[in-house]
């Protein structure tokens, strides 16, 4: 497993793309399954069209307005920011499992791997495991 | 040697110890004290309390101010209980959306709990700041943050007074963090801060006890002391002062640097003045520091510098101390502060606040503070 660590200075999408190819290439597989996991509560791994940085904006807003900071959520340890960050977080999820072909990384044209940040900014951690030949 | 001496050494020394039990003690309390909602009523956050818990407020007010955007004022229990809401009209609730934070370690101090008492009759979410949750105070407030203090020891006011400074803090950093002004990793950061506060202090207390003990006798014959400081160096200035004054019984009083250009630079006889100085090389007051520096040459008075800088001032009048972020300076103050008072009394064999006995008698077990006719509504309020 490859553990990787990044500030992130806002909330929303962050590409960990590069990160996770030199973890493929770094295993030397070349046909199995690539899992990106996210050890945090208020953030999330997601797939996205990377070919306008608009359309980023666009996903971080829309999940903003399904589920706004609000002040009346009944988790209070932390801040609202926090509180809305696990909803999200539950919502999109912690992990995604990728195919491995060929020593390649199965992904469309305009797909990239976004570490998606509901809480920032915080230094964060994502890890990535390689399986298969 | 006066034979407390030793005691308050080994207080003083166990103060660092303590730091990390109050982050531990105090935080969990500080995090559960106000709801979300609460909090982001706040429109203005007063802090008041009287003698050591007002200089607390006073030391703690800059951070706060920074920390959450919000108007922050710390002001004195007699002006938030009798003219804060002097000629508000009956049931107007001008104090809607304030916060007011009282202060009192006993939360038995007369005009703290008046001052909850009125300020929440005027709308105000009041908030005592105590370390007995059973006392007057908790009763008038709304809202209570119990402070812990492990044995206070017997220097008077240090352990308790750092107590209330960690409330303060741990509250205002709970309040900017939940209303987002702040990441919760920067939270996260200056609470531990605050905890880690042990090692320059630790340290402090190595580098001051010589050179404090040195400075007392040298100025044992003073009567009279200036403590000056701007900014969170106010506090630590005030604390200083009432130190001295509890201590050695001699008139000792607090000012800002900027204002001692105004009227503390006048007093005669300045070679009987002691004065010393809050002067942090990183202090936002820092060139108007220097300049006081050389005023206090030309007036040749007796002065040292609390400095963090050895290049800061002349070797002969400076004692440096470690780094610290500026808004810890009320605490690493304590030390200088505490010591100096000691070794003073020690070398004058000043009974702690004149032993509460022959003229001061009245003042046992606090009674004049706590026994002063509490006047729970303004005059124009009444029959």
């Amino acid at each position: 497993m490859n553990t990787y660590t990044l500030a992130t200075d806002r909330n929303g999408l962050f590409d960990i793309t590069p990160q996770v190819l030199a973890a493929l290439r770094e295993s030397g597989i070349t046909d199995g399954l690539l899992v990106v996991s996210i050890p945090h509560t208020t953030a999330a791994v997601t797939v996205v069209s990377h070919w306008d940085p608009l359309g980023l904006e666009d996903i971080d807003d829309e999940i903003r307005r399904l589920v706004p900071t609000r002040v009346d959520f009944k988790h209070q340890a932390d801040t609202p920011q926090d509180a809305a960050g696990h909803v999200k977080a539950a919502i999109v999820g912690h992990s995604r499992t990728f195919c491995v072909d060929k020593g390649e990384l199965v992904l469309g044209s305009s797909q990239k791997i976004f570490f998606w940040e509901f809480d920032g900014p915080r230094r964060r951690t994502f890890h990535t495991q390689v399986l298969g030949k | 040697m006066n034979q407390l001496l030793p005691d308050f050494l080994s207080h003083i020394r166990s103060l660092p110890a303590l730091l990390p039990r109050l982050v531990e003690a105090i935080e969990p309390r500080a995090r559960r004290v106000l709801s979300t909602p609460e909090i982001y009523q706040v429109r203005q956050i007063i802090l008041t309390g009287s003698g050591d818990s007002h200089i607390a407020a006073e030391s703690a007010a800059p951070a706060l101010r920074t920390w959450t955007g919000l108007p922050v004022q710390a002001l004195k229990a007699m002006d938030v209980a009798r003219y804060l809401t002097q000629g508000m009209k009956k049931h107007s609730q001008h104090l809607r959306g304030a916060l007011v934070v009282c202060v009192s370690h006993s939360g038995e101090a007369a005009r703290v709990v008046e001052a909850a008492q009125r300020t929440r009759a005027a709308g105000a979410r009041t908030l005592a700041l105590t370390a007995n949750p059973d006392s007057r105070l908790s009763r008038a407030a709304t809202n209570v943050l119990a402070l812990a203090v492990p044995d206070a020891g017997a220097v008077p006011g240090t352990s308790s007074y750092c107590a209330s400074l960690f409330g303060l803090y741990l509250l205002g950093l709970r309040i900017a963090e939940v209303r987002l002004c702040i990441s919760m990793d920067t939270a996260n950061a200056l609470r531990h801060e605050l905890t880690q506060l042990q090692v320059p202090m630790a340290h402090a207390i190595e580098v001051c006890e010589k050179p404090l003990a040195a400075r007392a006798q040298a100025w044992a014959h003073c009567r009279v002391a200036d403590i000056l400081g701007s900014g969170p160096g106010a506090g630590a200035a005030a604390y200083g002062a009432a130190k001295l004054i509890e201590a050695t019984g001699i008139h000792a009083v607090s000012q800002d640097i900027e204002e001692f250009f105004h009227l503390n630079y006048f007093v005669a006889e300045p070679a009987e003045v002691a004065t010393l100085v809050f002067a942090g090389a990183g202090s936002a007051a820092a060139s108007r520091t220097r300049e006081l520096s050389g005023t206090l040459q030309d007036l040749g008075r007796p002065f040292l510098l609390l400095t963090d800088d050895a290049r800061f001032g002349l070797p002969e009048h400076s004692l440096v101390l470690p780094v610290v972020p500026e808004w810890l300076t009320p605490l690493l103050g304590v030390v200088p502060a505490t010591l100096l008072a000691a070794f003073w009394a020690d070398r004058t064999g000043a009974a702690y606040f004149r032993g509460h006995s022959g003229r001061w008698r009245a003042s046992q077990s606090g009674a004049l503070v706590r026994g002063s006719a509490i006047e729970p509504k303004a005059k124009e309020d009444e029959g």
